[in-house]
């Protein structure tokens, strides 16, 4: 399911772009954000795939319990943890993030079991993020200034 | 346009609820009862206050209990209207009686007859007991239904309420732990408990629970649901006695919005409804299922209403006496300080006795057995005397009191009467002095949180460190090892040697002879001594995920000779959940239980929070430790570690038990 999202995508470095709004979320508006690709290569431990990093959060999950949102009814999903030297880290994930999209699928509107699975396809070998974060975002805007 | 009408109306409303207001003043003034003019202000004055917080609050627990204020202050000012009225009439009445007669009428009051004496009255301890259907009751699908409840209490022009109680599917009666008092009630007094309900749909904001989001996305609207909310959108439809029907004209309610309370029943109890026990009454229900505001009543209330009459809890009269006792030897009277009070004339020998609280020389009982008259004329003294006689047991004692006058006498003989006849009114409190409990100012209670979860109101000092509770714990676990080397070691103590019962991996079967051995040897790191070699054993359980998995690579990697003594590590990559799962995993909850009461209440690091209430709490419970150590939130380092997999099985499991409990922030390593 691809969600209703408009994505400002400036590629791999962040680079200035037209608009850049704030990472609140209103219910049924579409999103607006300043993300990053990432791009990660699981790496094969024994038998699983690995990409290195933990997440958090979730539409079943308590948002207030989520240390990294800025607004605490975001129940989107934030990378929690980020192993050293993982695959994640290498590919410049950072802790704190919010994934907005894994292959093209939304992760905006998912429960943590779904996001999890997305991210841990046995049949896929990278990962495409979109994720976004609040130093993105200021970086654009002090680019702009 | 419509909008504009009822702006219209809202602001015609507006204007009459304040004319009302000074006409309400006005009658006060004109009545110069200071006293009712200052209570009605007073209530005014809430009742804006009422207004203007539901107004301006978003909350709907804070709407609830402003619209809980305000339906009180209504009905206080109601209560004090009617007072003024009838005010207002007698004092025309009289006027008009003056007028007619000439004379002042105002002696036809009550002079002749007695007046009986006033009384505290208290109810306390309702209880209302509900009556769900069975399909309701076991239904797990579907929203709560819930109301906010609370009564009202009145005995003539005191007003009470009580707390206000979220009643739902899941509560068998509702409960109201006020003690409520009415401190000047006469014996015909008349107790109005009412109950006001108000249903609690939750809104569909963000705010709700994250479950009920989710099921509401996966599912539209069902008919009953529906049905709810349109009658929960519609006020006023089941409510034909909302706040009283001609209140609504005085006092327009529908003027202010937020949620509205509707009666849902009421009763009427008096003298003869009390006893120093629990009793049942019954309920007069008013409203139908369909309403918003329906809950389930058995249709009966339990309480216990009490009475403490004045006339036995103060001195009804008091001076000095003479008391002659017949039959024992005459002309011995005996110069006593009397104090009539409940049912006994305490006699002391001197005043300064009574203010001392020093035992009273003799008590003659004065009560529905007694008689009492005056006797004549006494040739050896002055004033008449009084005689009362007591039958005790098969025999007839007849006490005589001579006072110094005759006015004193008299007004001996007056107290007296009126003595019994408060006894006569009160009836059956006056058997006993019946036991009020004053409602001690206690705190309020702890209003939880959204998830309503206990565990979030436990205290926790972010000073101290996990470190701390391991310590005790181990410290305990030291106690227990010197106990074992002296031959008396606990039961469980078995579980730390070869036990063929527990989980074990190879790596168990490796390390845990070693264990018993090598804890008496253990160097001083106390942390060190039990708990690596049960961490590593037990690895393959609790490295679900990333935090505990840090404890087994470590220790397997450092293996036994290794200190963890580095503090670095210490805290943060030994969970205490970890190790408690270990231990758990081979029965030996029980007993960790009980060390770990001791820390449980004192403080713990923000971090593991989660952790450890669950560790300490629900010992038993093994897969709580799995979802708790996912949860925790310790960013700890590996130092390339290599990541260890559970097993699919395990991981499902501890996926459904984990998403089941509500207390987690639920991480996944992916």
């Amino acid at each position: 399911m691809k969600g209703p999202l408009s994505y400002l995508q400036p590629g791999r470095n962040t680079k200035v772009s037209d608009q850049s709004e704030t990472m609140s979320f209103i219910p049924g508006q579409p999103v607006t954000a300043v993300v990053q690709r990432i791009e990660i290569r699981k790496l094969r431990q024994g038998e699983h795939l690995i990409l290195g990093f933990s997440i958090g959060g979730g539409i079943d999950q308590d948002p207030g319990q989520n240390p990294f949102s800025e607004d605490k009814s975001d129940k989107g999903i934030y990378v929690t943890r980020v192993t050293p030297e993982g695959p994640a880290e290498v590919a410049g994930l950072m802790m704190g993030d919010k994934v907005m999209q894994v292959n093209g699928w939304d992760m905006t509107m998912v429960t943590h079991d779904q996001a999890r699975k997305r991210l841990t396809k046995k049949n896929e070998d990278v990962v495409r993020l979109l994720v976004t974060r609040k130093s993105l975002e200021q970086a654009v805007k002090h680019s702009m200034m | 346009m419509p909008m504009d009408r009822y702006a219209d109306m809202e602001n015609k409303l507006r204007i009459l609820e304040d004319l009302n207001m000074m006409y309400i003043r006005q009658i006060a003034l004109s009545l110069q009862d200071s006293d009712i003019q200052k209570k009605i202000d007073h209530e005014i004055r809430m009742r804006d206050g009422a207004c203007k917080l539901l107004a301006a609050c978003s909350q709907r627990d804070q709407a609830l209990e402003a619209a809980k204020s305000l339906l009180t202050c209504n009905t206080r000012i109601m209560a004090y209207m009617s007072e003024l009225q009838r005010m207002k009439e007698a004092q025309v009445m009289q006027r008009v009686a003056r007028r007619s007669d000439g004379t002042r009428s105002s002696d036809a009051g009550p002079m002749d007859d007695r007046l009986p004496c006033k009384g505290k009255v208290a109810i306390s301890d309702l209880r209302i007991p509900l009556m769900w259907k069975d399909t309701e009751y076991f239904k797990n699908k579907g929203e709560l239904h819930r109301c906010a409840v609370f009564c009202l209490l009145q005995v003539g022009g005191e007003i009470h309420d009580t707390d206000m109680v979220m009643v739902d599917r899941t509560l068998t009666d509702i409960c109201f732990d006020n003690t409520i008092v009415f401190s000047e009630a006469s014996p015909g007094f008349e107790l109005r408990v009412e109950l006001y309900s108000c249903c609690s749909e939750e809104d569909y904001s963000a705010g709700s629970a994250p479950r009920k989001l989710a099921s509401k996305l996966s599912s539209s609207l069902g008919r009953s649901a529906g049905k709810k909310l349109r009658v929960a959108m519609d006020p006023g439809a089941c409510s034909p006695t909302s706040n009283g029907g001609a209140v609504t004209l005085l006092l327009p309610g529908h003027a202010v919005a937020g949620p509205k309370y509707h009666l849902l029943a009421h009763t009427s109890l008096s003298l003869s409804h009390v006893q120093d026990s629990f009793r049942t009454h019954d309920l007069s229900i008013s409203g139908n299922e369909d309403c918003s505001y329906w809950v389930p009543l058995y249709g009966s209330v339990c309480c216990r209403l009490a009475a403490q009459p004045h006339c036995m809890t103060q001195q009804m009269m008091s001076g000095c006496l003479k008391v002659k006792q017949l039959g024992g030897d005459p002309q011995s009277w005996t110069n006593v300080y009397g104090v009539l009070k409940g049912t006994n004339l305490f006699c002391y020998h001197r005043q300064e006795d009574m203010e001392a609280n020093v035992e009273p020389a003799f008590t003659i009982a004065i009560n529905k057995e007694t008689r009492i008259r005056a006797s004549e004329k006494d040739p050896h003294s002055k004033a008449q005397s009084i005689c009362i006689s007591n039958q005790y047991g098969g025999e007839e004692v007849t006490h005589t009191l001579s006072a110094d006058s005759h006015e004193e006498t008299h007004r001996w003989m007056e107290a007296f009467w009126q003595q019994f006849y408060d006894m006569s009114q009160w009836k059956q409190c006056c058997d006993d002095l019946m036991k009020i409990e004053l409602p001690s100012p206690r705190k309020p209670a702890l209003v939880t949180s959204k998830q309503g979860s206990l565990y979030h109101e436990i205290v926790i000092d972010t000073s101290d460190d996990i470190s701390t509770v391991t310590d005790i714990l181990t410290r305990r676990m030291q106690e227990l090892e010197l106990r074992s080397q002296l031959g008396t070691s606990p039961p469980w103590m078995s579980l730390f040697e070869e036990s063929p019962g527990g989980p074990r991996t190879p790596r168990l079967a490796r390390h845990s002879p070693r264990s018993p051995h090598r804890l008496p040897h253990s160097p001083l790191s106390p942390l060190r001594c039990p708990w690596p070699g049960l961490l590593s054993s037990d690895a393959s359980l609790t490295s679900d995920s990333d935090s505990p998995c840090s404890t087994s690579p470590c220790s397997r990697h450092r293996g036994w000779a290794e200190p963890l003594s580095s503090p670095r590590f210490r805290p943060r990559t030994l969970s205490l959940d970890a190790k408690l799962s270990t231990l758990r995993g081979r029965g030996y909850g029980g007993v960790l239980q009980c060390s770990c009461q001791p820390p449980s209440s004192s403080s713990l690091g923000p971090i593991p929070a989660q952790c450890v209430p669950q560790a300490t709490l629900s010992c038993s419970s093994s897969t709580s430790s799995n979802s708790s150590s996912e949860g925790s939130h310790s960013p700890s380092s590996l130092d390339g570690t290599p990541f260890s997999r559970p097993s699919s099985a395990r991981r499902s499991l501890r996926n459904v038990r984990a998403k089941l409990d509500p207390r987690n922030w639920l991480q996944s390593q992916v």
